[in-house]
């Protein structure tokens, strides 16, 4: 297993390279120049920030010195070089917006990002494992039939939609004021409060954007828990331990259940870079300040630090998933080997 | 833009009254009290707020309370007035120097005197070649030098006349030395020692690269209100300074909410919900929110809805280098085929109004007289057979021989994509175009995208806006010829000979009945070119929390929540201690 290990994690750095090298292409070949950008008055510039020609002197040395500050008048693959070489020292650069350290933003968004999406994992499994079960147990019957419906029909609804729908009618508006309409924390919120207190501001504004965030992932999971089940309940020994008179409720839930949650826990490190990825959707109509949010705006501004670190995260957790689910999956499952059979 | 945002306490809120504008003048009003807060919402973060370098809207509005300048104008004349200097400067006859006196009792909001030496650094600051601030600096750029006479008073060197000097320089906002220079970096670089960034002093570049990373999100300033928090994505804190200098002082804004707190919510239905819930005082409608959505009883009940114009216009842009709209009778007959009416109509939901030139139409300079051009397809059709436009083959499409070469009538009208506004402009042209034998396409472009295209002159047709000064206008930027070179704002390349010896004249003019007469004729000349389509200028919609007194759309527009407070017996929060 040792030399399996070394073998894969020699294969994620030439993976690990590409896929930088292609985000930097194509975040570097997309039309927008962010000196200009910034000069134009930012993101939000009204109108358009125009110059007078005698003026236009002194923006374009800005825009020179921006340029030269931010080492994009250098050569693209020399731009990379240096990224390439920052990045083996941690620094991720500065953001072009404000100077301040890339790596301080995303500290700063993470555990709102991290919390939202591990609530929602949590959830998704909360969910979709009974109704899996259920499914498969009850198979072909009126109830199998009418959670699969449901569960397709949440998977159908845009999370545009139904979260609009839900900040309307139940946030306060003109009908119901269940759940706040945004944001982190109540208006009044103190680190004074007590915990219990804090913890219910917390979960009081988590709510619904967590419930938004896993609506959708309950009929993928809840499918793949189902066949997963009617798979091993239609293999020999089920049959055995049937006819052996083991009561069925033992039979499903130690010996096919057991079984059927392989797939489950691979499914699991597959989330894994979905935790920093965060959702772009969810965070504005929530107006929840994570890492989705920051990526959008930062590709918009062509804030090419932000972006980079955020495509190199993400990749490298996907890489770290794949690994991790291929270990797992052989830690759950006796039937693979690595490498020479042993 | 820098200029205007320098009086910003004025300019950003202003915008023109219309519907309740002239409620209760002369009145005997009640004395404000301070306590309560303000929840206003914001739609993202700013961008930083550092006062020279920051170059967004939303960091204007925030900053202007925080930071103040020499001069302010009044809210309801416009009229410029003294703020941290005792008197309007003095000005040489030769209108070349400017001296201000500074005031012997403002202070910085950590309680140290503002002086004469503030002022300078704050000039210095903004001189500094490497300072993220080339915006500003491209307005005091004509300003050559600048003198300590005594503690208190500074005198200025200007290049050249011209009459918004004083308004500029009165722009000044003036920083604390002490907090953005704490180790005197700046002390003995010269203006003159500025101008040249190949040999900058080591002291004035290290100052530049302090000041642009240091203090990105922690302004300072004299300002009523000072700087408490912001938490990213979600809000930015402003708390009324208990010791501002200008308490109490007859003609110097007061401040009386306890709170000013900025609420990042970037999505507007969930912006209104929150305002019907409660957790917002005041935010801009939709459109659709204001037609729609804000009718109920409940919310008439908590919330008055003020409208005013925002002094900016759209335009259809033509390129008058394209050998189409080069001919102005073209240019003219594509302004009879705009229904611009309709489109106030359906586009803009009757918020807002139709507009024939640059001039903001509250101005003096504005004129009157010139009839709007109509909607009128006959006239239209016989501008352009005028200019030779018939269709010769019988394809359905006009065509000209230019140059030797038959040319079809048709062209594309590029705009940025995300707004929704100009799309619908550019499909209803296009629409009125195709019953007359005029093929336009339309074209949706990411907004730096656009942005190079227009400014390359890449384009037929396209549509943008400016804004419009609700002070006294310097078209100069946007209409002389000079400006159509190397990508300056004049990006459709217009070019009258006589409309840049105006803009010339005009800038040199100290007499303002003189620039009104120069800028009626300039708008005649503009109104017969037709350079571009002129649309519209827009109105604002504004709920406001009804416990609020004081809240009125000034008389020359917009809201002013500086003047807002809150009896004592209808205050919401009280005056509750920070819990940051």
């Amino acid at each position: 297993m040792g030399s399996y290990l070394v073998q894969r994690f020699l294969l994620l750095i030439p993976t690990f390279v590409g896929v930088t090298l292609i985000s930097f292409l194509i975040m570097r070949l997309a039309p927008g120049d962010p000196a200009e950008l910034r000069a134009g008055g930012g993101l939000r510039g009204a109108g358009e920030g125009g110059l007078a020609t005698e003026k236009r002197g002194v923006v374009d040395t800005a825009i020179a010195q921006w340029r030269a500050q931010y080492g994009l008048d250098k050569p693209l693959p020399v731009q990379y070089a240096v990224w390439m070489k920052n990045l083996f020292t941690l620094n991720f650069g500065e953001s072009y917006k404000d100077n301040q350290p890339v790596v301080d933003k995303i500290r700063e968004r993470l555990p709102v990002t991290i919390k939202l999406n591990l609530l929602s994992i949590f959830l998704v499994y909360l969910v979709a494992i009974p109704l899996g079960i259920y499914s498969a147990t009850h198979s072909y019957s009126i109830g199998d039939q009418l959670t699969t419906l449901f569960a397709f029909v949440l998977f159908a609804l845009p999370v545009v939609w139904l979260g609009t729908m839900a900040i309307v009618f139940l946030c306060g508006g003109d009908f119901w004021f269940i759940f706040p309409p945004g944001g982190l924390s109540s208006i009044d919120y103190s680190p004074d409060w007590p915990l219990w207190q804090r913890l219910k501001d917390q979960a009081w504004h988590l709510f619904l954007p967590v419930l938004m965030l896993s609506y959708a992932g309950f009929a993928g999971l809840s499918r793949y828990m189902r066949s997963g089940m009617l798979e091993q309940l239609r293999q020999d020994f089920v049959q055995t331990a049937r006819s052996k008179g083991l009561p069925e409720g033992i039979v499903i839930y130690k010996h096919v259940l057991r079984n059927s949650l392989i797939p489950m826990v691979t499914i699991l490190a597959g989330l894994l870079p979905g935790l920093i990825g965060g959702s772009v959707i969810v965070e504005t109509i929530f107006s929840i300040p994570g890492l989705g949010q920051l990526g959008y705006e930062a590709v918009l501004a062509r804030d090419f630090p932000v972006v980079m670190a955020l495509f190199t995260v993400s990749a490298l957790l996907t890489l770290l998933g794949i690994l991790l689910s291929d270990l797992l999956l052989a830690m759950v499952d006796p039937r693979i080997a690595f490498g020479r059979r042993g | 833009m820098m200029a205007v945002r320098k009086l910003a306490l004025v300019a950003l809120l202003v915008t023109v009254a219309v519907g309740p504008a002239s409620r209760s003048f002369g009145q005997a009003q009640p004395t404000p009290v301070t306590g309560d807060w303000l929840l206003a919402h914001i739609l993202s973060d700013p961008e930083q707020l550092n006062p020279l370098t920051s170059n967004d809207a939303g960091a204007s509005a925030i900053l202007g309370y925080i930071v103040q300048t020499l001069l302010t104008r009044d809210p309801r004349t416009l009229e410029l007035k003294p703020l941290l200097a005792e008197a309007r400067p003095t000005i040489a006859a030769d209108k070349l120097t400017y001296t201000f006196k500074i005031r012997k009792d403002a202070h910085f909001q950590d309680g140290r005197k503002l002086t004469g030496e503030d002022v300078l650094f704050s000039v210095k600051a903004i001189k500094n070649p490497l300072v993220n601030a080339p915006f500003a600096r491209v307005y005091y750029e004509s300003v050559t030098d600048a003198q300590l006479v005594d503690e208190h008073t500074i005198r200025f060197s200007i290049k050249e006349p011209y009459f918004l000097n004083e308004t500029m320089l009165g722009g000044i906002e003036v920083l604390p030395r002490h907090y953005y220079d704490p180790q005197n970096l700046m002390k003995d670089v010269g203006i003159k020692d500025l101008a040249d960034p190949a040999k900058l002093s080591d002291n004035a570049k290290k100052f530049a690269e302090q000041f642009n990373k240091n203090y990105s999100r922690n302004p300072m300033g004299s300002g009523p209100y000072k700087f408490q928090a912001w938490k990213t994505g979600q809000e930015v804190e402003l708390v009324r300074d208990p010791k501002y200098w200008g308490i109490g002082k007859p003609g110097i804004d007061q401040a009386y909410f306890d709170r000013h707190r900025y609420r990042v919510i970037n999505n507007p239905d969930a912006a209104l919900t929150s305002l019907k819930s409660g957790s917002l005082d005041t935010m801009g409608l939709q459109p659709l929110q204001h037609m729609q959505q804000t009718g109920g009883d409940r919310f008439k009940k908590d919330f008055e809805k003020h409208e005013y114009f925002s002094p900016n216009y759209s335009y259809i842009g033509w390129n008058n280098d394209h050998p189409i709209f080069s001919d102005k009778r073209v240019r003219k007959a594509m302004t009879h085929l705009t229904d611009r009416k309709q489109m106030v109509k359906t586009i803009l939901f009757n918020l807002g109004q139709v507009v024939d030139g640059p001039i903001y139409f509250h101005r003096p300079e504005y004129d009157k007289s010139l009839a709007s051009i109509p909607y009128d397809p006959k006239k239209a059709l016989e501008l352009l057979a005028e200019a030779g436009w018939k269709d010769s083959d019988g394809d359905g499409i006009l065509d000209k021989t230019i140059d030797g070469k038959k040319v079809p009538f048709r062209f594309e009208i590029k705009f940025n994509s995300g707004n929704t506004t100009r799309k619908s402009v550019a499909l209803a042209l296009q629409d009125e175009l195709k019953k007359h034998g005029i093929g336009a396409t339309v074209r949706e472009l990411d907004w730096t995208v656009f942005l190079s295209e227009i400014k390359g002159r890449k384009y037929d047709a396209m549509i943008l806006g400016w804004a419009m000064s609700v002070t006294e206008p310097d078209a100069y930027q946007v209409w002389h010829s000079s400006q159509a070179a190397n990508k300056g704002s004049n990006h459709i390349a217009y070019k009258n000979p006589r409309v840049d010896k105006i803009l010339e004249e005009y800038r040199r003019e100290f007499d303002p009945k003189k620039r009104i007469e120069l800028y009626r004729e300039f708008q005649k000349i503009l109104h017969d070119d037709q350079p571009y389509t002129f649309l519209f200028t827009p109105k604002s919609i504004s709920a406001v929390s009804r416990r609020f007194r004081g809240v009125e759309v000034l008389p020359i527009g917009g809201l002013r929540p500086l003047d807002w407070w809150t009896p004592a017996g209808a205050q919401k929060y009280g005056s509750k201690p920070s819990n940051n």
